[in-house]
Order: structure tokens, then C-alpha cells, then sequence
């Protein structure tokens, strides 16, 4: 981050470019800036329903969630055959993708390479369904 | 033909549920939620609430429940109450033909169709809630508000009916039996003091109060229980209901986790809360027109008391955080004694309208005065970047200090700001 502000000329900012006339000749883009990408409109279906959740550790790697992403999840999605979701396992909260084999359900991992079957007895509770994750790249 | 009909839709028993919706560990068990400054109790779980710990109750009397019980204490996480809150109440107006917020909990919804139709959308409401917010709704369906009110209690008090009652579709018998049965006091709107009065009178339930003469209430006491006796003959006649947290008045009032006893320090407070109460106007586009401000000592404490208390007729109706925040600050220094113990501290803002008092201009239409003008316009930028960033992210003097001063609220049992704040999202395990 230190090195990315070194780079900025000073005054600058990282918000959208917005096209600014200082003189009397006005930009012929004016009329068509509409305020640039909301990346809310992309990542946030429904802001009711949706949570962020901060990930640690590397067993969903698979799934193209790392160490320190956080990841958007939307509560009013059905989970599914394959759904990477939140789940609460006996008290803990878990990313794992969602197995549905007849009438067993498991949750897989990178941990192993056959899914943790639910046994009678477990407490599972799916608190919602994962949509995006914002990874970090650097 | 479809009828409209009201509905009473609520969270049950809110603060704890929001904190049961990210902390699992809190469910099945008993949990309280406790005031500012980690004073009382002010919300109480299911659990809490059979273990006999009342609302109000001090932190320092339930403490033991903590080891006996496997009580869990928490602190007011206002930020996430009031997100969750918000959430509810954006889902609800997708049901309804119209929405009033009643609390940070409450709502009225109308819904239409005929009363199948109606109990059917009563228990989507609930679903809907409980799957993509996670907290538990109570619905109560009926003709009016005080007996949508009425409705609501039943579903909550009786939990075969799984959280939704339709007074209409209610066995009579049973219906019968419970206003024959609930006291009166538990009518909406009748308080404490009406309750006593009506005893006195012999309207005892709820359903004395129904049968009651609408003109001798009139008589005796007021329109406003009138009219409540109208509704609970199924008559409409309440309203558009205000938010409760009154409407008439925007009060930022607080305990301070240590005492303020200084010029200096008051000052502080009076600028913060007045920052607070008028960025709280703007967003709600409304001007005051009277300014209070509070201090007091600990009523518990020995020696001297003082309780300074002023008000301000202001200028004209403004929401101008600069103005206030030096009408504050000036009338509190006339007041408190430096060296007493302040433990509480408060700006109220009442006198409220919709529109700015008229500004003097000049034969050209410019402002008379081009140093209030442009006080104007640094108040208009402070509002617009605390409405969009959020009420930290910039203010004025002391108020855009980013560490929280000494006096600020005690709350030690707090949870993280799972929804507002990216440094406390809750952490999961891959």
C-alpha cells in the first residue's frame, strides 16, 4: 500500500475519473457521465439479503477462495448440489461446498478428498450461499 | 372483492436476535443486551427472560447468572442493530400496499386479499425474514391497528400458531376468552396511569375497554382513548403513526464512561452531540428550531448535584451543525460548575419543520451576510460527506478526532460491526 501512494502525484485520489474542464470548452463526454462503475450493482444482487465475511485459512483454495479474502454471501439463494456455502458445523462457522448424495449430505473440502458426511447429531445450520469473492491479488 | 387489512410486524425480541444472527454461540441460551455505558438491561433473550431478569435490571445484579446460567452479556451494538433493522424494514415494503415504521423493530404493513390470502402472506413475511435477515418475526393481522396490535401479542404468546395470527380467522371462543382474559394495560396506547384510572371505572380487559361507552372515554379522558376504543370494535381510525422514537424531537443524550468535569472536556461533548443531532436532520430533511442542552451529575453520588439544563430559541429553523455546535457549547459554559463530576450529557434539537427558515436577502437576492453564507455552505459539505461515509469520517473540531475521547460510551461487552465496518466482518474457516 506504501509504495502505491509513493506513486500517486499528491492531491491525487483513486475515485472514479471524471472528466474536468478548466477552461471555458466544456468536455463533449459531460452529458454521458453517469458516475462511473458501481461495483455495488455488480456484486450486491439484493442489499437485504447480503452479507461480507472474511476468510481464513486455505482448505477452499479450489474454490477460488484464499487466505484473507472476503466473500460476498446471499442469504435468500436455495443452496444446492455444489453450493459454496457458510455453514455453521457444531458451533463453528465454515466455508465448504455443499454434497447432496441421495439422502446424505456432506461438505467438501480441501482438506480431504471425499466429503465430511452429516451424522445425526451434528448441529448444521447454513447461514447462506456464496456468490463472489473478492481475492486478493497483491 | 379484496380487502385491505393491517398488519403489526415485529422482531422478536430484536437486539438479541441480531446478535444471535452472526454469533452462534449465543443461541439456546440465555442472553441480555445491556444499555449505554453497559448500565441495565435493556433487551432480554427468551431464556433471560425465565431465569426472571427484568428489564432495567443493573449489569452488576445479573453478573452471577453469567456462571450459573451461562448468561451472555452484551453490549448495545447500535451500528449493527440499526443496519438489521434497516434490512427488515426495506424487505417489508416489498409486501406491503403501504408501510409505516413504528420502531427500530415495528412495523405496520397493509396487505390485500381476502383472509387465506392475507394469513398466506402473513407467514411469506415471516419466512422471508427469518431466511434472508435471520432474525424471528411475529405477525398479527386484523381490521385495525390497535387490533393488529392485539393479534401480534397472540402470535407471540402462543407459539402453535407459528408466529403469524389473523384476528379474524381467530376460534371466537378463544378470541373471547383473551380479551376477556389480558389485562387492559396491554392495549396499545393505553398506559400505566390510563390503566389505573380504568380499573378504578371497572374496565378491567381488554375486552371491557371494547365494550366500553366511546363517548364517557371521550369524556373522561381523551380522544386519542376514543379512538382506541373505536379500533378495538374494529374500526379504523388511527393514522399514519410517527415513528416512536417521537418525531418531534432529535436527542442525542448519553452516560459518559468517566466522569467530565471540565470546561474543555463539556465542550467536547456539546460539539459532538450537536454535530450528531444535525447531521441526524439532514438526514431526515428537517430543521429545528429550538436547541436544549443537559448535563448532570450521578444521582447516586454524595455532596452537591447539579443538572444544567438550557434552551435555545434559534435563529430560524436550521440544522446548521456549525451553529449548533457553538449555541451548545456557549449555553453549556454558562451553566455547569467545573469540578463537578458530570456523568451525562445531551443535545435535543425539537421545534421541528420541513422547511429552512426564510435567509434575509438583499435587493439583488444575494445573502445579506457573505460570512454566514459561507458557514452555510461548510455545514451543506459536512453533511453530504457524513451522510455518504458515514458519521465518522469527518467533522468539525473535536468531532473529527478519529479515536473516540475518554468520555465516550463504555461498551465492553460489545460485538463486532459485522455489517458496517470492514475491520469487523466475522471471520470464517476455509
Amino acid at each position: 500500500m506504501a509504495e502505491d501512494q509513493e506513486l500517486m502525484p499528491p492531491g491525487a485520489t483513486q475515485g472514479p475519473v471524471q472528466a474536468v474542464s478548466a477552461m471555458g470548452f466544456p468536455s463533449p463526454a459531460r452529458d454521458y457521465f453517469d458516475g462511473g462503475l458501481d461495483l455495488n450493482r455488480l456484486l450486491v444482487r439484493d442489499r437485504v439479503s447480503t452479507f461480507i465475511m472474511r476468510v481464513s485459512g486455505h482448505a477452499m483454495q479450489s474454490a477460488g477462495i484464499f487466505d484473507g479474502d472476503e466473500v460476498i454471501v446471499d442469504r435468500s439463494l436455495s443452496v444446492r448440489h455444489g453450493s459454496v456455502v457458510i455453514v455453521n458445523l457444531n458451533g463453528q462457522m465454515l466455508v465448504r461446498r455443499w454434497q447432496i448424495d441421495g439422502q446424505q449430505v456432506g461438505l467438501l473440502s480441501d482438506e480431504s478428498p471425499l466429503p465430511v458426511i452429516l451424522a445425526e447429531g451434528d448441529e448444521v445450520s447454513v447461514f447462506g450461499v456464496i456468490t463472489r469473492c473478492l481475492h486478493h491479488v497483491r | 372483492m379484496s380487502a385491505d387489512h393491517v398488519s403489526l410486524v415485529d422482531v422478536n425480541n430484536f437486539y438479541v436476535a441480531c446478535e444471535r444472527a452472526f454469533d452462534y454461540s449465543l443461541r439456546n441460551r440465555p442472553v441480555v443486551v445491556l444499555s449505554n455505558n453497559d448500565g441495565c438491561v435493556v433487551a432480554r433473550s427468551q431464556e433471560a427472560k425465565d431465569l426472571g431478569i427484568p428489564t432495567g435490571e443493573p449489569f452488576f445484579k445479573i453478573q452471577r447468572y453469567m456462571d450459573s446460567h451461562n448468561l451472555a452479556v452484551r453490549s448495545s451494538n447500535y451500528e449493527l442493530y440499526g443496519d438489521m433493522s434497516a434490512r427488515v424494514m426495506e424487505l417489508l415494503g416489498r409486501f406491503g400496499t403501504w408501510h409505516e415504521v413504528y420502531s427500530i423493530d415495528e412495523s405496520f404493513v397493509g396487505l390485500e386479499g381476502n383472509l387465506e390470502q392475507v394469513r398466506s402472506t402473513a407467514a411469506q413475511i415471516r419466512a422471508a425474514i427469518d431466511k434472508t435477515i435471520g432474525v424471528p418475526v411475529c405477525v398479527g393481522v386484523s381490521s385495525t391497528k390497535t387490533l393488529a396490535k392485539l393479534a401480534n401479542h397472540i402470535a407471540k404468546h402462543n407459539p402453535g400458531l407459528g408466529g403469524v395470527c389473523v384476528q379474524q380467522l381467530m376460534d371466537p371462543e378463544v378470541l373471547g376468552s383473551i380479551m376477556n382474559r389480558v389485562p387492559v394495560t396491554d392495549v396499545w396506547g393505553v398506559g400505566r396511569k390510563t390503566g389505573a384510572k380504568l380499573a378504578a371505572m371497572g374496565i378491567e380487559t381488554i375486552a371491557d375497554l371494547q365494550a366500553a361507552d366511546p363517548l364517557a372515554i371521550r369524556k373522561k379522558f381523551s380522544v386519542v382513548l376514543q379512538r382506541t376504543v373505536f379500533e378495538l370494535n374494529g374500526q379504523r381510525c388511527i393514522g399514519p403513526v410517527e415513528e416512536r422514537a417521537d418525531r418531534g424531537q432529535v436527542m442525542f443524550t448519553r452516560s459518559f464512561s468517566t466522569p467530565v468535569r471540565t470546561y474543555e472536556a463539556m465542550e467536547e461533548v456539546m460539539s459532538i452531540y450537536a454535530q450528531k443531532a444535525a447531521s441526524r436532520l439532514a438526514s431526515e430533511g428537517r430543521y429545528a428550531s429550538l436547541l436544549t442542552v443537559t448535563a448532570g451529575t450521578s444521582r447516586f453520588a454524595r455532596g452537591e448535584a447539579s443538572f444544567p439544563s438550557a434552551q435555545v430559541r434559534l435563529p430560524r429553523p436550521t440544522r446548521d451543525p456549525i451553529l449548533l455546535s457553538k449555541l451548545a457549547i456557549a449555553a453549556m459554559r454558562d451553566l455547569m460548575q467545573p469540578g463537578m463530576d458530570y456523568v451525562r450529557g445531551g443535545v435535543i434539537l425539537s421545534g421541528l419543520s420541513d422547511t429552512p427558515g426564510e435567509q434575509q436577502l438583499d435587493l439583488f437576492g444575494q445573502n445579506v451576510d457573505p460570512a454566514a453564507q459561507e458557514q452555510e455552505n461548510v455545514s451543506s459539505v459536512v453533511q453530504d460527506i457524513s451522510l455518504r461515509f458515514g458519521a465518522k469520517s469527518i467533522g468539525l473540531g473535536h468531532a473529527g478526532l478519529a479515536r473516540s475521547p475518554e468520555w465516550s460510551m463504555k461498551r465492553e461487552h460489545i460485538s463486532q460491526r459485522y455489517t458496517t465496518d470492514w475491520d469487523e466482518l466475522l471471520v470464517v474457516r476455509a
